[in-house]
């Protein structure tokens, strides 16, 4: 039963992680209208950031609070996605292009990114320190480390944060209006590009925290952005691509799906890796539309 | 060009590529091969995803399926080779044509990310796969016996390889110059008018996907005899960018685009690597990004005075 109980706290702070890319996917593609695969490499990017900040690995001098790490990974990561929606998908937007070309794109930027993350960082992951120590902390019946935790706590705040975002402020419904029929927001006086450039940026800073969040679990790496990719992506797709609650659904089910079958399922273990694959094909063929389904327009 | 000139083309070209290939040392050969392999990928893909539109990130798993296949029937099972190697090829164009019957319904980018979770699960089975595949090791130790008496060696298997090139570009040239070929393109520039026009749109994207990726399994099969090595890296997602980024540098659509766009990426880190070490993708990447902004018809778009007509 314990050994159950840790495997929960586990399956939902993975989950979180998980939710957190599936949200800066829907952040950028509720609007836009793109799918962006670099959402991966932006969390290794975050994850870079918050070593860079905390520990003399990367900068020698500065060993800063954990607060302005998270401020450095919102500056920085805000203004990496401003700067490649910029750079890369208004031009097309402008030109008028189909809508796999900015896609295309972002696989493009995706390579730079992983790229130049190995050239300035190297190939060896970097430990991330957890804010809180490496102490164990229990909840009532529920234990774990301190950092799955924080990240489920974090990853709660900042979907609420979101949704309030969306429900209840004059930005986040001209969101919605965007993603509802961009045409008719335009007419409405909705400023397209600006909202665009808000999706990206937003979405960037979503993503650069959930590498901030999971760093501590598993290193800065310069390979941690495209499993991340793959997996936010399929808890999107679980989800539903419409709401944001779908994101958190998502990241959860896929997770408590991966670790609880990893434990209890008499498989080997390598078929296991499987898991995130078979749910995404089941759900693209089958449901389509993800548990949560979109909203229609009213 | 005239009937008899077409047939003298080919067959100059096949000679010179093959003659090439009694030129070269150990290592240019090794390199050649590779880079004809890649060529004939290259080709087909380009008209998966050039031609047709399907953004697909399953090719390089169906080169994988081909050659593990006739590597695991010939040695594994022990099955003559010509019949493994029809076996092989006969389990790619199943494999492809059971993938393609949903895939080709998902719009846009979903057809991608669901090739790639099939490619992911590809390269699952093969790891897992025990003694059969190999596991992550692979497997190795096998040659190709002697077909018809003749013992396929050296040089020779590199002409081989340029037939399955040309014998995939004759392929494609077909199939593009057909009316499927300029269904496929009615597909990818406007699926909806393309229907409205009487064009079977679900038959023809799930018959240029079978096609093409049982071409890919060909070049796989192809792949299996030149080291007589066979691993689950090469089969990754990391080389199913490279072709993607090979087709849209050389130009979508194009046929000389994607030898072209193949034979710069392929070549290019042998010059780059020793200057910029690892730095050669990063150049592969702003490349990319720049053919999408600025030149959309890709490097063959600059070879050619006729603007190649772009993808929807």
């Amino acid at each position: 039963m314990n050994d159950f109980l840790e495997l929960v706290v586990s399956a939902a702070a993975s989950g979180c992680i998980y939710a957190l890319v599936a949200l800066a996917y829907l952040i950028i593609l509720r609007p836009t209208s793109v799918i962006n695969f670099a959402v991966g490499e932006w969390a290794a990017v975050g994850a870079f950031v918050g070593v860079a900040v905390l520990t003399p690995l990367i900068w020698p001098r500065l060993e800063g609070p954990y607060w302005l790490a998270i401020i450095a990974v919102l500056v920085i990561l805000g203004a990496l996605g401003w700067l490649v929606e910029l750079l890369t998908v208004r031009p097309l937007v402008n030109k008028g292009a189909s809508i796999t070309s900015p896609i295309l794109a972002l696989l493009g930027v995706l390579v730079v990114f992983r790229e130049t993350m190995t050239i300035l960082f190297g190939a060896d992951p970097l430990p991330s320190p957890p804010p809180f120590g490496f102490n164990r902390v229990a909840f009532g019946p529920f234990a774990g480390a301190s950092q799955q935790f924080l990240i489920i706590g974090a990853t709660l705040a900042l979907f609420a944060a979101v949704w309030l975002f969306f429900e209840r402020t004059v930005w986040g419904r001209a969101f919605e209006a965007v993603a509802l029929n961009r045409r008719a927001a335009a007419l409405m006086g909705i400023n397209l590009r600006r909202v665009t450039a808000m999706a990206f940026a937003a979405g960037a800073m979503v993503a650069g925290l959930a590498g901030l969040l999971m760093s501590p679990l598993t290193s800065a790496h310069y390979m941690m952005g495209l499993p991340l990719a793959i997996q936010g992506f399929t808890a999107l797709v679980i989800g539903g691509v419409g709401r944001v609650e779908g994101a958190l659904l998502g990241g959860l089910v896929l997770a408590f799906v991966e670790q609880l079958g990893a434990r209890y399922l008499p498989i080997p273990s390598g078929l296991t890796l499987a898991f995130p694959f078979v749910l995404l094909i089941v759900f693209l063929f089958l449901r389509p539309s993800g548990l949560i389904a979109p909203r229609e327009a009213r | 060009m005239s009937r008899l000139l077409t047939p003298v083309l080919w067959l100059v070209g096949i000679v010179a590529a093959s003659a090439l290939a009694f030129s070269m040392g150990g290592y240019a050969t090794d390199v050649y091969r590779k880079l004809l392999i890649w060529v004939a990928l290259a080709l087909s893909y380009n008209f998966l995803f050039g031609i047709a539109g399907q953004v697909a990130f399953s090719h390089f798993a169906f080169a994988g399926v081909g050659g593990y296949a006739a590597v695991i029937f010939a040695h594994k099972l022990g099955i003559p080779f010509p019949i493994a190697f029809v076996l092989a090829i006969m389990l790619c164009a199943t494999l492809a044509f059971v993938v393609a019957l949903p895939s080709t319904r998902l719009e846009g980018f979903y057809l991608a990310l669901a090739t790639l979770a099939f490619s992911q699960l590809v390269l699952v089975v093969i790891n897992e796969g025990g003694t059969l595949t190999g596991g992550t090791g692979g497997i190795a130790n096998y040659r190709l016996p002697p077909l018809l008496g003749f013992d396929i060696r050296g040089p020779w298997y590199t002409v081989v390889l340029v037939l399955i090139v040309a014998f995939t570009l004759w392929v494609l040239l077909r199939m593009d110059r057909s009316s499927f070929g300029r269904a496929c393109r009615a597909i990818r520039d406007n699926a909806v008018a393309a229907a409205a026009m009487g064009i079977d749109v679900r038959r023809v994207k799930v018959m240029a996907f079978t096609l093409t990726s049982t071409l890919a399994g060909l070049a796989g099969i192809g792949y299996a005899y030149i080291d007589n090595v066979i691993n689950p890296p090469v089969f990754g997602l990391d080389n199913a960018f490279l072709l993607l980024f090979m087709i849209i540098v050389g130009g979508t659509g194009s046929h000389l685009g994607a030898i072209v766009g193949t034979v710069l990426l392929y070549l290019a880190p042998f010059v780059l690597e020793p200057i910029v070490g690892h730095g050669f993708l990063v150049v592969f990447g702003i490349l990319v990004v720049l053919a999408i902004l600025f030149q959309p018809a890709g490097l063959a778009g600059l070879l050619t005075r006729s603007p190649a007509r772009q993808p929807a």
